[in-house]
């Protein structure tokens, strides 16, 4: 299940840093149309894949639930240590693209 | 709010109690009804029905509340609960009496 | 009253809140508790030793205690062991002592021997609260099924007011006052919503057989025991033969069941007529099995020769939906980790309530911030803030050092650990009736930061079981609730220093924002 944390979380991640507002105070510089798109697509593309991981891991009542409650966790966390430790958070979103995808294949 | 509450007309104080009145029993007697006619005229086993009615009553009693406080005027509040309790009342009596000859 | 609906919600919103809002804090928290029930009754009755699992054994003990000790009993109760609760439960129904004749022992599930616990509610005093208010019933539940209806209006309203629901999605902005505490009120209301939503509903459909009875009227012509035996799928329990006959083994059931579900982990054990030739026995699955509870999941035998009667009729679709917020609002199917999120989200449905109750009074004084008195109405707020919120820490904390040092041997020392609650509750109020607002917050807070942080000092000193001991021996129960006590201590301790210290820059930031006041911060009221 943390897989499908991690993966979901970065899928926030690149849904907050496909908002310009919140991407020019991270990343220091206005995203290019292009670059919001491909944000876009990729954290709810994220999402869905945590979705599908979950359902296929877990099933259909514990994963629905499972992935939901993982989910407000992770936006959470989000949301209220930006303000205090960007860099660290854009880190953590990073490594969890990375780890995420692989803890999951681990699981299944 | 509370502070400029003092300089408020007595004719608003009551509108609001009025529309409170009409949230709280006029709401939950929609409610009911909706619970009722639900259990009744729903197409499904009795039990299914009667459940559906119990589950289905709290967004009648929701909308009902929200209706209260934001139609125009007090007297709106209460017609907009008492009339469709009033039809669902009726229905739920001619199921019922259908039902049981 | 205003023009515009979305006027009109935010005034809905706002004077709901309030009004409800001191209740809805209690009821939260200490529902929020709920979630780790047996790990609180685990940590006040620490004499309940923890072993390793063996439903078998366990069986056969509740049998050859309930057969020595309760063999005229007309009805037994057995709830085995599980993961999170260490005693072996055994209950019947003395038939001498009427209808209140209910008798309850907790046995030690290695030897059988009832274990002599300290007299303590424990874990169900907080999850009796949040349901019924320490109330006459049926009153409580009335009432707190109202405030969870009302709390279902407060998020409906909230979400209607709130106008930049997705683009302030990801935004809170700390150290800017009121701004920032209207951004953690929304944040964290909108990022837990589906939470919020799913509890405040699911309190409605655990309650409302109770408080919408007019479709089960109406549709079973009165008769709603009718309707619970087909909803539940209920049937009466047998009448007693009077023909002595020796009671099947417990265990050769359990062994049939596994049949039938491999795995499945048995919550209950009831007994009809036990040494009866009517005698009955129904397992019913452990609801930690399931997300939703299921009617399905029991099975009924014979109690002379072991036949399976019967078995738990299936759920229709409505059912299932119904069972499934039931389930999904108790959460005893959660997991460790899952059960974290669940407080995790308790909590963050409490801090809704307080960001708001506490934003309601402080764009208020922002108004009155050059004047030297407050208005009486405001101070009254300010009191029941005071009161409902830092107030029932203190209470809960309260209860916690009262099960550690009211003398185990003392007369109703459960009484006494609730009057504790109520004592300091009660305290805590004159105490903010007495001291200026903000010194009020800061010395209470600082009080609970020292009466959480101190917990798990007192239960080392007291029964033995301290940290040290609890980590090495790894009963994480324990161990769990004494490091979250520290961390609710320290949390407490930073909230203190924050309002004890430097109220000066917040005066300024204050006056700045009542020069100004902006339109967005000024949404709601």
């Amino acid at each position: 299940m943390l897989g499908i944390a991690l993966i979901g979380f970065a899928g926030f991640a690149a849904l907050c840093l496909a908002m310009e507002k919140h991407f020019s105070d991270l990343l220091g510089c206005k995203p290019r149309p292009q670059q919001v798109r491909l944000l876009r697509v990729a954290g709810w593309l994220l999402l869905m894949l945590s979705l599908v991981l979950s359902v296929h891991l877990r099933g259909w009542g514990h994963g629905l639930v499972e992935w939901i409650a993982v989910l407000m966790a992770g936006v959470t966390l989000w949301v209220f240590v930006l303000p205090y430790q960007p860099r660290l958070l854009l880190g953590l979103a990073a490594a969890s693209l990375v780890l995420g995808p692989l803890l999951a294949v681990l699981a299944g | 709010m509370k502070s400029k509450a003092a300089g408020l007309p007595l004719s608003y104080r009551l509108a609001v109690a009025s529309r409170c009145l009409a949230a709280l029993l006029g709401g939950y007697l929609l409610a009911s009804m909706a619970s009722v006619c639900i259990a009744l005229l729903a197409p499904l086993s009795r039990v299914d029905a009667t459940l559906i009615g119990l589950l289905l009553s709290f967004v009648f009693y929701l909308l009902a509340f929200i209706w209260c406080f934001a139609c125009r005027s007090a007297w709106r509040a209460w017609l907009g609960v008492l009339l469709p309790s009033l039809l669902m009342a009726m229905a739920s009596g001619i199921a019922y009496w259908m039902k049981t000859p | 009253m205003k023009e515009g609906f979305r006027q009109a919600m935010a005034w809905l919103h706002t004077w709901t809140g309030l009004i409800f809002g001191w209740l809805l804090f209690a009821i939260f928290l200490t529902g929020t508790l709920s979630y780790f029930k047996e790990e609180i009754n685990h940590w006040s009755q620490p004499e309940v030793r923890r072993h390793a699992l063996d439903p078998v054994n366990s069986l056969g003990l509740a049998q050859r205690y309930l057969e020595a000790n309760a063999a005229h009993a007309g009805s037994w109760m057995i709830r085995l062991p599980n993961a999170r609760e260490a005693a072996l439960s055994v209950s019947w129904r003395d038939p001498e002592a009427g209808r209140r004749g209910f008798v309850s022992k907790s046995l030690d599930a290695q030897t059988g021997q009832p274990v002599e616990a300290r007299d303590s509610r424990g874990g169900e005093f907080f999850y009796r609260f949040h349901f019924q208010l320490e109330m006459p019933y049926p009153f409580g539940r009335w009432l707190s099924t109202f405030c969870a209806f009302i709390m279902l209006v407060g998020l409906v309203t909230g979400i209607i007011t709130h106008k930049k629901i997705f683009k302030e999605f990801f935004t809170f902005r700390p150290g800017k006052g009121q701004r920032s505490w209207l951004d953690g009120h929304n944040a964290i209301g909108v990022l837990v919503l589906p939470f919020h939503l799913m509890i405040s509903y699911s309190s409605l459909v655990l309650f409302m057989y109770m408080v919408m009875p007019a479709g089960i009227l109406a549709s079973y012509s009165g008769n709603t025991g009718d309707y619970f035996n087909e909803l539940f799928g209920r049937d009466d329990p047998p009448k007693a033969a009077n023909v002595a006959t020796p009671l099947v083994p417990l265990p050769t059931l359990y062994a049939k069941v596994q049949e039938q579900v491999p795995g499945a982990r048995i919550g209950y054990i009831q007994l009809h007529n036990p040494g009866d030739s009517n005698a009955q026995v129904t397992f019913t699955q452990a609801s930690a099995d399931n997300i939703a509870y299921k009617r399905s999941a029991k099975w009924t035998f014979d109690g002379t020769n072991g036949a399976l009667l019967s078995q738990g009729a299936p759920e229709s679709g409505a059912m299932a939906t119904a069972f499934s917020f039931a389930g999904l609002h108790m959460g005893n199917f959660a997991g460790p980790w899952l059960r974290w999120l669940y407080f995790v989200f308790g909590v963050a449905g409490t801090a809704v309530i307080g960001t708001g109750l506490v934003m309601w009074l402080g764009k208020r004084q922002l108004k009155h911030a050059k004047s030297e008195h407050m208005p009486s109405e405001l101070r009254l707020v300010e009191v029941l803030n005071i009161a409902s919120m830092s107030g029932l820490l203190l209470a809960v904390a309260g209860f916690f050092w009262a099960n550690r040092l009211v003398p185990v041997a003392l007369e109703g020392r459960a009484d006494w650990e609730v009057n504790a609650f109520f004592l300091a509750w009660l305290l805590s109020l004159v105490h903010a009736v007495l001291r200026p607002g903000r010194r009020a917050w800061g010395e209470q807070l600082a009080l609970g930061a020292l009466a959480f942080a101190l917990l798990p000092l007192v239960n080392g000193l007291t029964t033995g079981q301290g940290l040290d001991h609890s980590l090495q021996v790894g009963d994480w129960a324990m161990a769990g609730f004494d490091l979250t006590a520290l961390a609710v201590g320290l949390f407490l301790a930073w909230a203190a220093s924050k309002m004890l210290r430097a109220p000066k820059p917040v005066a300024k930031r204050a006056s700045r924002a009542a020069k100004k006041p902006t339109a967005d911060v000024v949404e709601v009221g």
